[in-house]
């Protein structure tokens, strides 16, 4: 599944421009050290967390996309580092566990 | 924990969180940070001979080695501090501006922190040290050109804690949107 195909099949929002790639497995955490620590490059990332250092965090490990949940958006200074990274950034109102139920229904593992 | 997997070398080894904890000295307002592994952070106040050192901050972090497949060899970090990226620091800094220099060219810049300056003698083996995690978070980028470096901290960083450094969770946990 690619991210495009992600955000279709999930309706969620971009927060960012579209930069379209290969999703490989989930990871749900909402503290930056247990991201550098355990997400897998190529991940979705399924977090509420908003500030700049999960973007950096999500970089440095090579994540594929990011999921904000419960509705929370991005500051614009994420959304700029988010870009440069070419990190795709979606918003969903869902909250993790339903994000997590969607995307293992999609086939995601 | 992220372990080796065909194609990797380096996995990171020994995870053990903890909290970073921050104090100052009350006389000379000192501050200084450490890693505690304690399953309660340790924010008492303390007598260290003269000095009385009280709480300041923490944030959930934790501390890892790094085994080298082939070698069985394990690098330890104990005195990582935390990776700042080149984006968390001031706009107008000659970190900041290398930074987007480099990344323009899809290198993106950290700088690994310390929790007290390394003695001189002891730079070159930090630099040893420094290799192995650019090379261990380096073999598990997929993205086609895409960098990662991790510097040292010829910036003096260390010498102001800073909230965006990226190992340590300090105030993400806060409903600020």
């Amino acid at each position: 599944m690619t991210t495009k195909e992600l955000a279709e099949r999930l309706e969620l929002k971009g927060l960012t421009r579209l930069f379209d790639k290969t999703v490989s497995g989930v990871y749900i955490s909402d503290m930056v050290s247990d991201v550098i620590a355990n997400a897998k490059a190529g991940n979705v990332l399924v977090t509420l967390q908003v500030h700049n250092n999960v973007i950096a965090a999500a970089n440095l490990v090579d994540v594929s996309a990011i999921v904000i949940t419960r509705g929370r958006t991005l500051p614009p200074e994420a959304v700029v580092l988010a870009e440069k990274a070419e990190i795709p950034v979606f918003m969903t109102n869902m909250d993790s566990w339903q994000v997590a139920t969607k995307l293992y229904e999609a086939g995601v593992r | 924990m992220e372990g080796a997997k065909p194609g990797h070398r380096y996995e990171m080894v020994n995870v053990c969180p903890g909290y970073v904890m921050v104090e100052h000295e009350v006389f000379s307002k000192e501050q200084r940070s450490y890693f505690s592994a304690e399953a309660i952070a340790p924010v008492e106040e303390f007598r260290e001979g003269p000095k009385i050192w009280k709480f300041s901050g923490m944030a959930q972090s934790f501390q890892f080695d790094i085994r080298d497949g082939e070698t069985g060899e394990v690098t330890k970090y104990d005195d990582l501090l935390g990776l700042v990226p080149y984006s968390g620091c001031r706009e107008d800094s000659d970190l900041h501006r290398l930074g987007e220099l480099a990344q323009a060219e899809k290198v993106w810049i950290y700088i690994a922190v310390t929790f007290r300056p390394l003695e001189a003698s002891r730079q070159d083996a930090w630099l040893a040290t420094l290799r192995i995690l650019n090379r261990y978070f380096g073999e598990r980028l997929t993205t086609p050109n895409k960098k990662v470096l991790i510097l040292p901290d010829y910036f003096g960083l260390y010498k102001e804690f800073s909230h965006g450094q990226i190992m340590a969770d300090f105030g993400l946990t806060s409903m600020e949107a």
